[in-house]
């Protein structure tokens, strides 16, 4: 096979992604999952027409990954996972997102700059920036408020810099800092007597030792959240270890082009958690994590679960009382990389009082992505509305979600949307909430 | 060519913007293609229009430039129908996705193309409603997509195809003017527009909205699981499923090959070491489908299956049909590509082919996985082959062409539902005859005369002539009624008395649903009424909205045109894409199109019994428990639909008298009826009765044959068949209550919220004029008001023009029909 010039492709990948190609049958179902698609109706931003365009960047001398078209449609995939999850032939598609991503590298076109430079990239990693970046959101979102009152969100939508501004500040995740404002926020919702506010309870003994595996994000961007989900798990049984050592699972780097920094933090985890102990799993926070944990195959001296199937599978005390419609979006890292779809249901479910809503199109992305949102932000904001909308249209008087990406563009895409829209919050939280309630009643 | 390009592109970029018009090289790379791996060239451009109106603005542009206009959903098609032609313009549909409200008492709804199928019926789901078509693209599938190919699915066995869905289209033709169809009603006589717009591929005009018919949930909805140690076995217990009275909703089949395949992809639990894999849905009333249930496993275990199991809850059902829906999905696993067929033939035929394709297998030594939507008599054999092998793909498409060749010899046709496209088109003259193949031509050259409109597909490109060399011979008439019986059909010369036909079919536990058994001068129908005359005037009975008017019952007829060309359209199959849908054009145009020589209609399961209750008003009832009509009627319609669409493929007839001083319920029983569906019935009704002031005084049961007893029973005046009037009188949806009609005398319900309003104000069904004298009055109407009475004319916004030329295409010398027929003048 002749190497093109300007881009390549080794031998490895183009016979990878030839497996790829031969098991697509351009069925097409694997449109109405994919963001992207839906809110274009391009099939060049579909999965089935960025495989297509692949197999002809491999057929074709003349095809070109530099062109402009080709590019964008590449580009654009949020790496939600969505078509992978939904695809009858069992395309991996994320082997697509890889080879992509690895021709990029080989030859970054210099005409087309990267998404997103990667300084910052890098120091997503850094909790005390994430800290500073939550912190200087806040206080942007107080200005906006300031100047434009309470709708400002809604107020400058259309305006340029403005416009560009309120998005930034209105799309980073945050929720209730203090557990005080947190139940009064929900008591407020479900316009009960005010529970009081207090600790958890934790069992005498937990009933499984585990692993914790922070998420970067969480911690920087949410960190009273984190707490909280953490003394949900203890609450439920869960003893919480955290071997020194633990850090950022990689996916950042990988994602940004760095193999070997990547496999530098992977093997440092693997180390740390070597020494976990009598730990039965690792917990994981984010979904992101998870997908990137389980990722690490066979090294994996633990298995590796996700924060809220353990919880769904543990032997926990019953929750109180709850009575809100509630709405809930999965994240794409759970719902179609991990297959979480039943345990954050069944956990609702559990809560008396609760009347679990499901919304239309629940396995199209959010729009956030992570860094996709910053890199995309037109199409981000034109998902996260209709995300918004979807939700909204529920009529549920609260929508949660379990990633703090989720969180923030829902947040924003709800702020925009006309009339009163629900709040929305992490799961964890309304979970936290309901624990208490069991706790004090 | 290259600047007339330039222009058009400039002038599209103008009305669509950047956004709205794709020219990169990704687009016409991706657009190039649709799901049935078949390519043929570059397009110009693609357009992505985010408002309805621009759709006739593009093919306006693209008419005066002279390019062609590819129109496309979500490109799930397999036949590649949506695969352009070099150099032409892709109309994409993708971003008209508005959907109206749900008019929840007409059960419509106005969607625009670009709507997909399952959003559809997510939007209608609050309402208790659903669109029946189901094909299994239907996540992804368009309802633009869906009109174009008259998609089918598992479930039209019983709810019927595309075509039966459609109240009304809004389209633009060739030249890109917008039309419509007409009023957006159940049922319209005259030439059927929709009809021939539906399945005729983006050939014909390109549907701009559509006023969709939705269907009711059923109540409670039983699926079976069969395991056949034999396939033909298997087959073969269908038709003997129908005959025993059982109507479900689906009936699949699954062979081991492809059950292997389903397996290895999703793991659902097939049993894997049977022959065929059966999937039985049965839906209606909870007690009616429990029955049928029963019954049904007692047929398949006669008919030779093993076991007989029912998917335990929903959510295993739900697993169960995703696995079916995405079978050929999984083929992907097990082969790079596939030749996928979608042949139909009789059900009495299903056998025979099963065993034909096995020895094609053996013959051309290839793989082929079938899955078969086994109550429509539709096969999709996909046979297995890797293009990078030497001779491979030869090998398969051999085996295809012996595969439809084999369909074709027994009647069948080479398409029941996923259209000719490109994929066909060299199959099409081995079932089309050459006057029929020039007549689809002639339609075609009158809608689009320049060739614009998807072109190159869905037609024979071969010229037609007379006897032209290629095409098949045209099938002999039938010269006295024939039935075959396993394939729950009747073929018979268009003079065959109806009656006669009732009474034989009867006989056999079968029926057409038009008229009722039993009455004096023979179901309601004047003995001269023959089948001929009822597809021209379309007939219906107490069952229309069970999909059958005349029109649903059609499969096939004879005919010659007015200057004496004998033709032959459609075939004794279920199910039936191949070529423009002339069958649904004949039918109701009353003979001003072609002269019916003989006819093919599907037969049913006749009902099992009919049971009737007279509802008195109550002396002691105070006025205020004496609500005007409407509202009395509207609730016991609510009570009878409430759970769903009920009584499992029964049928009733609501029947009133003046002043509201009594009304009636007659209820057909379908299937093998216990009494429990008559038994619900009557507890539904109880309520409502008494709120209006009524009570029960009779009840009466009388076997089917016997049914029109029911009305000197119930001191009701005799039921009769009603050949006009209802255009005017149907409820149109989106007009609000206030706009319906004026309560009629009587109602006729079948599965749906759909009411058909007999004529109110005529004398002759009052009481007075007696039952016996209302019947023959309308039956005699039937027969000798056809040809001086003109059909009504077309609403506005339907293309005079257009009907003229159609008429010119079957009947040059204007020689059929009375002189009052679409005068010059009605276009304006």
């Amino acid at each position: 096979m002749a190497e093109h010039p300007a881009w390549s492709w080794s031998d490895h990948e183009r016979a990878r992604l030839d497996v790829l190609l031969r098991h697509c049958i351009q069925c097409g179902l694997c449109l109405p999952a994919c963001a992207t698609w839906v809110a274009t109706g391009d099939e060049t931003m579909s999965p089935r027409g960025r495989l297509l365009l692949v197999g002809e960047l491999l057929a074709d001398p003349t095809a070109s990954i530099s062109e402009p078209s080709v590019r964008t449609a590449l580009d654009t995939c949020i790496g939600c996972q969505a078509c992978s999850a939904v695809c009858p032939s069992g395309v991996p598609f994320a082997l697509l997102e890889t080879a992509v991503e690895a021709a990029r590298a080989s030859t970054p076109p210099p005409d087309v700059p990267r998404p997103v430079p990667l300084p910052v990239l890098l120091r997503l990693e850094d909790r005390t920036w994430l800290r500073a970046l939550a912190w200087s959101s806040a206080r942007g979102r107080d200005l906006l408020r300031l100047a434009f009152g309470p709708h400002w969100r809604r107020r400058v939508q259309g305006r340029r810099l403005w416009g560009i501004c309120a998005r930034l500040a209105g799309s980073v995740p945050r929720a209730p800092r203090s557990d005080r404002e947190l139940v009064a926020c929900l008591d407020g919702l479900a316009k009960g007597p005010s529970t009081p506010v207090g600790r958890l309870e934790r069992p005498a003994r937990p009933r499984e030792s585990v692993v914790w595996f922070a998420g970067c994000a969480n911690e920087g961007l949410l960190p009273d959240s984190s707490r909280r989900l953490r003394e949900l798990l203890v609450w439920a049984g869960a003893g919480l270890v955290e071997p020194a050592g633990n850090t950022c699972c990689g996916a950042l780097a990988a994602h940004a082009g760095q193999p070997r920094r990547a496999a530098a933090l992977q093997n440092a985890n693997l180390a740390a958690w070597g020494t976990g102990g009598d730990a039965a799993a690792i917990v994981t926070e984010a979904s992101g994590c998870g997908v990137a944990v389980r990722g690490y195959g066979d090294r994996l001296p633990l298995p590796q679960i996700d924060a809220m199937v353990w919880l769904a599978g543990a032997e926990r005390p019953a929750f109180g009382r709850v009575p809100l419609k509630v709405a809930l979006h999965d994240p794409c890292h759970a719902r179609h990389a991990q297959g979480i779809v039943r345990e954050p249901r069944a956990l609702l479910r559990a809560i008396p009082g609760l009347i679990l809503l499901e919304p239309d199109e629940p396995d199209v992305c959010c729009g956030s992505g992570g860094l996709w949102s910053l890199s995309h932000g037109d199409l981000s904001a034109t998902l996260g509305a209709r995300k918004a909308r979807l939700l909204a249209a529920t009529g549920a008087d609260l929508v949660v979600t379990a990633n703090a990406g989720c969180l923030g563009q829902i947040a924003d895409g709800l702020a925009v949307l006309p009339g009163e829209a629900p709040p929305v919050l992490p799961l964890g939280d309304l979970l936290w909430y309901a624990a208490l309630r069991a706790v004090r009643s | 060519m290259a600047e007339a390009g330039e222009d058009l592109l400039a002038a599209l970029r103008g009305l669509l913007g950047p956004a709205g018009l794709l020219t990169g090289r990704a687009a016409l790379s991706v657009y190039a293609r649709d799901a049935s791996h078949l390519a043929w060239g570059r397009p110009l451009a693609v357009a992505l229009p985010s408002r309805e109106a621009d759709v006739a603005r593009i093919v306006a542009l693209c008419a005066a430039a002279g390019v062609p206009v590819v129109a496309r959903g979500a490109g799930t098609g397999l036949s590649g129908g949506a695969v352009p032609p070099p150099g032409a313009l892709v109309l994409g549909t993708a971003r008209l996705t508005d959907l109206g409200p749900v008019d929840a008492d007409a059960g419509a709804v106005r969607a625009q193309p670009g709507v997909l199928n399952a959003a559809l019926t997510r939007h209608a789901a609050p309402f208790g409603l659903h669109f029946a078509p189901d094909p299994s693209s239907q996540a992804a599938s368009t309802i633009g997509g869906n009109i174009a190919e008259n998609a089918g699915g598992p479930h039209c066995l019983r709810l019927g195809v595309t075509s039966h869905h459609l109240r009304a289209l809004d389209w633009c033709d060739a030249h890109g003017r917008d039309w419509t169809t007409g009023e957006p009603v159940a049922v319209a006589r005259g030439i059927d527009l929709r009809g021939l717009l539906c399945g005729s591929e983006g050939t014909l005009g390109v549907v701009t909205a559509a006023w969709l018919q939705l269907t009711p949930e059923p109540g409670a909805v039983e699926t079976l699981l069969a395991e056949f140690p034999s396939l033909e076995e298997a087959t073969s217990s269908v038709a003997t499923l129908l005959r025993a009275g059982l109507l479900p909703v689906a009936v699949e089949i699954i062979d081991r090959p492809m059950a292997l395949t389903v397996e290895e992809a999703f793991g659902f639990g097939l049993p894997t070491d049977v022959e065929a894999v059966m999937i039985v849905e049965l839906a209606g009333a909870a007690d009616a489908v429990t029955t049928q249930a029963a019954a049904t496993a007692g047929v398949l275990r006669r008919a030779g299956a093993r076991a007989v199991r029912k998917a335990g809850d929903a959510e295993e059902r739900l697993a169960l049909w995703q696995c079916r829906k995405r079978a050929f999905g999984a083929v992907g696993r097990l082969s790079p590509n596939y030749v996928s067929m979608d042949v139909v033939v009789p059900l009495g035929q299903l056998s025979g082919l099963v065993r034909e394709i096995q020895q094609v297998r053996e013959r051309f030594d290839v793989k082929i996985a079938t899955a078969f939507h086994a109550g429509d008599g539709n096969l999709h054999p996909a046979v297995h082959y890797d293009e990078r092998r030497e001779g491979d793909a030869e090998r398969a498409h051999a085996a295809a062409d012996a595969i439809i060749r084999a369909a074709l010899r027994r009647g069948g046709s080479v398409t029941g539902e996923h259209g000719v496209g490109l994929e066909k088109l060299h199959a099409l003259p081995w079932q089309l005859d050459a006057a029929t193949a020039g007549l689809l031509r002639a339609v075609k050259d009158t809608f689009d005369p320049r060739g614009l409109l998807n072109p190159g597909k869905a037609l024979p490109s071969a010229p037609v002539r007379e006897g032209a060399e290629g095409y098949a011979p045209l099938p002999a008439a039938p010269t006295g009624p024939v039935f075959t019986w396993d394939s729950l059909t009747v073929c018979a010369p268009a003079s065959t008395p109806l009656a006669g036909i009732q009474e034989q079919a009867l006989a056999h536990g079968l029926w057409l649903p038009l008229g009722l058994p039993g009455q004096a001068a023979g179901w309601g129908l004047d003995a001269g009424l023959t089948a001929g005359r009822a597809v021209d005037r379309l007939l219906t009975g107490p069952s229309w909205l069970a999909r059958a008017t005349a029109r649903d019952l059609l499969l096939e007829v004879w005919a010659t045109t007015g200057d004496g060309r004998p033709f032959h359209a459609g075939a004794p199959v279920f199910k039936n894409v191949a070529g423009y849908d002339l069958v649904r054009l004949l039918c109701g145009a009353d003979g001003r199109l072609a002269r019916l020589q003989a006819l093919t209609m599907q037969l049913r399961p006749a009902p099992a019994a009919a049971w009737g209750w007279r509802l008195e008003r109550m002396a002691e009832a105070p006025d205020s428990a004496s609500p005007a009509a409407a509202v009395a009627v509207g609730a016991l319609l609510k009570a009878l639909t409430s759970g769903g669409d009920g009584l499992a493929g029964h049928q009733a007839i609501m029947e009133r008298g003046q002043e509201d001083g009594w009304l009636s319920v007659v209820l057909l029983a379908a299937g093998p009826d216990s009494g429990t569906s008559a038994v619900e019935l009557r507890q539904r009704l109880e309520a409502p009765a008494r709120a209006a002031g009524l009570r029960f005084v009779v009840a009466e049961r009388r076997p089917f044959a016997r049914a029109t007893e029911l009305a000197p029973a119930l001191g009701v005046p005799a039921w009769a068949l009603s050949a006009d009037s209802w255009t005017a009188l149907q409820p149109r949806p989106g007009r609000g209550a206030g706009a319906l009609p004026p309560v009629p005398r009587r109602l006729i319900w079948q599965d749906a919220p759909r009411v058909v309003w007999t004529p109110e104000s005529s004398a002759p069904l009052s009481p007075s004029s007696g039952p016996r004298g209302a019947a023959a009055w309308l039956a005699d109407r039937i027969v000798a008001d056809g040809v001086e009475q003109p059909l009504p004319q077309p609403d506005g916004g339907v293309p005079c023009h257009l009907l003229r030329s159609l008429k010119r295409c079957f009947d040059p010398d204007l020689v059929l029909g009375g002189p009052v027929w679409l005068t010059e003048d009605a276009d304006g």
